[in-house]
């Protein structure tokens, strides 16, 4: 366990220093511009807000990316995904007018409902015809971009504006907000502690895990596999529509072109870096989300471009799973030294 | 007719990207290395290509510039991959995030843009005109006035076949992907076989992303591989590697852009934009249904 | 007789902590023939690594004709002129013999162009050299096992080596290749080559060698003659202990049939039959040993009682029930299985040591979950795990450290016990002690002997017919698909399970040469 969390810390930490030498190469300070990220994205309580409020769709998608790759099916749909969930919240939020209490859970529902279609497509695909559904969720990630894009641009286009956006949805969607904290923190937690208990407690998790570790062993053992491939494919759909489904009713309440910008890839980034670890996944979630939420600060503050938190994202997955194989190296050389020294002594 | 041309020469324009960045993958694949980072690398050669051609004046020069650009993927590629031992996947599609971050990034700082760059001052890479075979009708519109890069892909296929099948290298090379002990217990290095694959993977790819920039459009926008990366992934996957099948491939996936250039008057263009990844899923339908076949 | 090569004080650790050759000494001679013996784990093969160049030593010194030398990789001890045959055939099983030889040393012309001409005949000259009758065409997959081996050690001999190390080179082969092989050896010797070999079956080491090394737990014992040594006194020097060759079953009557299988027939993708029309029956208390060359249908048979593959005809039953086409957790209701390879098959090794042991219980055994099946009762599946521990005398650390951290003999000790505790009738075990050391393969056969008279029906498949004739009630050998005998042990003998595993081998080969 703190194997785990050393390595991650430390992973950072590199990262942080390496991204610090880049900005002294282009002439920007350091401590200041970091002062300004983190101040930007945790001093205060309306930055903190922003921070969790945007760290959501990036948890849920982490978690989407964590479940499914431990448990086996390579899904990296999740831009797709969470696209086709963000349409359904939006469609439901415009053509249906119920009261608060009914509406936001419908929405939620109709959000996990869509990313599941979507990535039960790959799942089907794989089961009837042996596709991978490694390519297939890639493609369809670039055919839900596009068809969403019409979709905004077409029949659900706002007539009033000048570029593809659908009307807001119905107030009643609109998710309540407790101060400057949204109440979708609230949704995200909760599903959390759900998927936490069914992939650590119930024995379906259980199944998931072996299959994700050795699958014949699983199979063998008696474990229903392709049943467990299909749940698993559409639950972690569900989660990344749901993700959608967030961005739209916490947000600017309708589908805009360009919603939800990277935060699906950023989900399975941070899922890379926490080794499929479901807190793991919270937590760098957390943290990714404050360097993002700090970067528009930042850039006001030092006139560090914002997009130079994408350079440091990447660098931090590639440091940190780096990091870990150099480590495994270290720690067994260590060992060899202490047991030749034993058998001297 | 001119209409056969222009769908022809979309088909061509539209492929030679794919192709060379698959022959890129190729070189990969038989070395036994799981490398889908294709993406990321012409995307850095896209925007190296144009980085050269605008500050040093010449296109040559942007290609130098772009193949320089993905090499720098394919030795972090090679770093940890086969020094650090991390996943070959897990570093493929963080080195693809950051080549969408790093070229966003260096489109803002150094061009101080967002979205995309163009600029007259971009030198774009010409198209070849052949004095005598121009005239030929029909197929002269197409064999004649063809980007450069275009003609360097040709070469390039037959190249490729030739070092994979007929030489010492290309021996030592598929053995590193048939049984990577056996090539090591000859006496040759593995290692050496997979670094040498993913180099020339950086190379074929920074061209794929020069032409890109510098002759499909003369501009860089981010992000502007689109996914072709991907489809490239899905042309080595679905011939097993072979230049020959890849070309075939990628003369299919081309041509489903040409296609969908064409549809454009009778659907709405993100309809025609989806076609070739539809496409893509189509021939892994009939790529699976044939290999589940062999194994019943 | 003049030392060709010195090993002194060698020492290899393995981490964490294994300490696999603990300061060897040992001296070999040129021109002869010296084999080197030990029990599994003993650290033959990884002093042998060692010379070649595949395994850095921590410490201690080589001699080669005198001069010190420390290769970093094979490619420098060939070219010095030792060279290694594996265990595994590590050949290209997708290029032809000629491409798998000359491969690091390709005759090239223009632009790095492959001379095919030229290596072909190349090849072709070492072949008739040694008499080794093989076609530099053909692929690697197309020929047999033996053959391979050949090209394996022509591979080295084309290069030219004087000293050639060979791993294991008879747990590969039936045993009417072995003579042949020995021959061969022979014949290189006499041609001044000089041999070592590894081995851990002592009637081919004495027959063999002029002079053998026995290593235990890393330490080397000593070196003799072979022909001032015998069998028992090997044993002691490999063991430690005086290790007594008898069979340990006790005299038993079997009971009622339990695993009846009928007409079992199996196509593969490229409809050739792997299994033709099998009938097997085990009764309640019996051990059926299942003898044959790998390769033989034993993985398809397996597959095919675990439900990983369906038959195109025939059925299986256990106790009357229809296995058939079952699905796989209405078999392990009646078949509890122990697998060739553990990591592959039969565990998840960086799962902890309770969530391996769980398998299959979480789904038959009510007491695993709760809420009908739904929530994992992770106190009792901690219970079961420690009632493992000590039925089976298993030595772990904390059961939430990875499977992986146990010893080969562990790991196998908790396999056993999970498989065993599904109470099933039929157990079906393939290559059950393969890899684990003197004392685990003893405790796997009392084990064994357990359950039979615990009235279980048991299917062994064993590549080790030392092993089969140890334990088995009766022996069936598997050939080709077929089986070409159904005896009990009392009226079979080693040669004759020999020759019925090579006759189907050999009209094969017939056929092809035709």
């Amino acid at each position: 366990m703190s194997k785990k969390f050393v390595s991650g810390i430390l992973g950072i930490l590199a990262a942080l220093i390496l991204g610090a030498l880049i900005m002294l190469f282009q002439g920007y300070n350091p401590i200041t511009t970091y002062g300004a990220l983190f101040s930007y994205s945790l001093g205060g309580l309306y930055p903190l807000a922003i921070t969790l409020r945007n760290s959501v769709p990036l948890i849920l998608t982490g978690l989407s990316a964590s479940v499914a790759f431990a448990s086996g099916p390579v899904n990296l749909g999740q831009p797709g995904q969470l696209l086709i969930g963000a349409l359904f919240a939006t469609v439901g939020g415009l053509y249906l007018h119920l009261p608060a209490g009914f509406m936001i859970p419908l929405l939620l529902i109709l959000a996990m409902i869509g990313g599941a279609l979507w990535s039960g497509i790959a799942a089907l695909l794989r089961r009837l015809f042996s596709m991978d559904e490694f390519i297939t969720t890639l493609m369809l990630n670039m055919i839900a971009d596009f068809l969403t894009y019409w979709a905004i641009s077409y029949p659900f286009f706002d007539q009033s504006s000048y570029s593809p956006m659908t009307p807001q949805i119905d107030k009643a969607g609109w998710l309540p907000e407790f101060g400057n904290f949204n109440s979708n923190i609230l949704i995200m937690v909760i599903v959390f502690v759900a998927v936490w208990f069914i992939f650590k407690r119930l024995t379906a998790g259980y199944e998931w895990r072996m299959t994700g570790q050795n699958s014949i062993f699983a199979r063998l053992g008696g474990c229903k596999i392709d049943k467990n491939y299909v749940t698993v494919m559409l639950l972690t759909g569900a989660l990344a529509g749901l993700a959608g489904g967030l961005v739209v009713m916490a947000g600017p309440h309708r589908f805009l072109k360009g919603l939800g910008a990277n935060y699906a890839w950023d989900g399975v980034m941070i899922a890379m870096v926490a080794n499929n670890d479901l807190v793991g996944t919270l937590l760098y979630g957390l943290f990714f989300s404050s360097l993002q939420s700090g970067a528009l600060g930042m850039e006001l503050i030092t006139a560090v471009p914002s997009e130079f938190i994408q350079v440091l994202q990447s660098v931090i997955v590639l440091v940190v799973v780096a990091g870990r194989g150099v480590m495994d190296v270290v720690m067994d050389k260590l060992q060899i030294k202490r047991k030749a020294r034993e058998r001297t002594a | 007719m001119n209409i056969f041309i222009g769908l022809i020469n979309g088909m061509i324009s539209g492929a030679t990207p794919i192709l060379l960045a698959a022959l890129g993958g190729a070189f990969t694949y038989y070395a036994g290395i799981f490398n889908i980072a294709m993406e990321g690398m012409m995307l850095e050669g896209a925007f190296f290509a144009v980085l050269g051609s605008y500050y040093l004046h010449s296109w040559p020069l942007g290609i130098l510039c772009a193949v320089v650009g993905a090499m720098v993927m394919a030795l972090i590629f090679i770093l940890f991959t086969v020094y650090l031992k991390t996943d070959e996947f897990v570093t493929g599609i963080a080195l693809n995030l950051f080549a969408v971050g790093s070229t966003t990034y260096m489109l803002r700082q150094i061009f101080k843009v967002k979205g995309a760059f163009s600029d007259p001052g971009i030198i774009p890479i010409p198209q070849i005109h052949i004095p005598l075979i121009e005239k030929i009708p029909v197929v002269g519109g197409i064999l004649s006035g063809q980007n450069l890069i275009v003609y360097l892909t040709v070469i390039a296929i037959f190249v490729s076949m030739y070092v994979i099948f007929k030489t010492r290298f290309g021996l030592r090379l598929r053995a590193a992907g048939y049984n990577a002990p056996s090539l090591d217990s000859s006496g040759v290095k593995t290692a050496t076989m997979r670094i040498w694959s993913l180099v020339i993977c950086g190379v074929l790819c920074g061209f794929a992303g020069a032409f890109l920039s510098l002759g499909y459009v003369t501009l860089f926008s981010e992000n502007m591989t689109a996914g072709r990366g991907w489809i490239s992934l899905a042309a080595v996957i679905l011939v097993n590697g072979n230049p020959g099948g890849i070309a075939l491939i990628s003369l299919v996936f081309g041509f489903t852009d040409g296609v969908g250039l064409f549809l454009q008057k009778y659907l709405p263009n993100q309809f025609t934009s989806m076609v070739p990844y539809l496409a893509t899923l189509v021939s892994l339908y009939f790529y699976s249904i044939q290999k589940r076949k062999k194994l019943i | 007789m003049e030392t060709i090569i010195e090993m002194k004080e060698i020492v290899k650790v393995f981490p964490p902590n294994v300490i696999a050759v603990n300061g060897v000494t040992a001296d070999f001679h040129k021109g002869e023939i010296h084999a080197i013996v030990g029990e599994n784990g003993a650290g033959k093969s990884t002093l042998m690594k060692i010379l070649y160049g595949l395994e850095p030593k921590n410490s201690g010194e080589i001699l080669f004709h005198g001069q010190v030398v420390n290769f970093k990789d094979p490619g420098e001890a060939i070219a010095a002129g030792i060279g290694m045959v594996h265990q595994e055939i590590l050949l290209i099983q997708e290029y032809t013999i000629w491409e798998n030889i000359v491969l690091g040393i390709e005759p090239v012309g223009l632009l790095g162009r492959i001379n095919q001409g030229e290596a072909r005949r190349n090849v072709q000259i070492k072949i008739d050299e040694f008499k080794f009758n093989l076609n530099p065409d053909d692929k690697i997959a197309e020929i047999s096992v033996a053959a391979r081996q050949k090209v394996e050690i022509l591979k080295l001999l084309y290069r030219n080596v004087e000293v050639l190390i060979l791993d294991e080179p008879t747990s590969v082969l039936t045993p009417q290749e072995i003579p042949q092989l020995f021959s061969e050896l022979q014949r290189l010797r006499d041609n001044g080559k000089t041999i070592l070999f590894i081995s851990h079956h002592l009637d081919e080491v004495l027959t063999l060698s002029d002079r053998i090394t026995v290593m235990r737990k890393g330490k080397k014992i000593d070196t003799v003659d072979a022909k001032d040594t015998n069998k028992k006194d090997l044993a002691r020097m490999m063991v430690g202990r005086d290790v007594l060759f008898l069979s340990k079953r006790e005299v038993k009557k079997p009971g009622p049939v339990v695993v009846s299988i009928e007409n079992l027939t199996y196509l593969d993708g490229n409809k050739r039959k792997r299994l033709d029309n099998l009938h097997i029956q085990v009764r309640a208390g019996e051990i059926v040993g299942i003898a044959g060359v790998e390769g033989n249908g034993q993985f398809e048979l397996v597959n095919l009682i675990m439900g990983l593959s369906h038959p195109s005809s025939g059925q299986i039953q256990v106790n009357g029930k229809e296995l058939t086409s079952a699905n796989i957790l209405e078999r392990r209701k009646c078949v509890s299985f122990v697998s060739q390879d553990r990591s592959k098959m039969g565990a998840a090794v960086k799962a902890s040591i309770t969530d391996n042991v769980m398998m299959t219980h979480h789904r038959l055994n009510k007491r695993f979950t709760h809420w009908k099946g739904l929530l994992l009762d992770y106190r009792y599946s901690r219970q079961f795990t420690r009632q493992i521990e000590e039925q089976f005398s298993v030595s772990m650390g904390s059961m939430d450290n990875p499977f992986r951290s146990l010893s080969g003999g562990n790991q196998q000790k908790v396999i056993l016990g999970r498989e065993l505790l599904l109470e099933a009738p039929f157990l079906l075990l393939d290559q059950p002690t393969r890899g684990l050391d003197v004392g685990s393969i003893e405790f796997v056969h009392e084990t064994i002997l357990k359950m039979r008279s615990q009235d279980r029906a048991v299917l062994l498949i064993s590549a080790d017919l030392e092993e089969l004739f140890r334990i088995s009630d009766r022996i069936v050998v598997l050939s080709r698909g077929k089986i070409v005998a159904d005896l009990p042990i009392e009226k079979a003998t080693v040669d004759q399970v020999g020759y019925l595993m090579l006759e189907g081998e050999n009209k094969a080969i017939e056929q092809e040469i035709r």
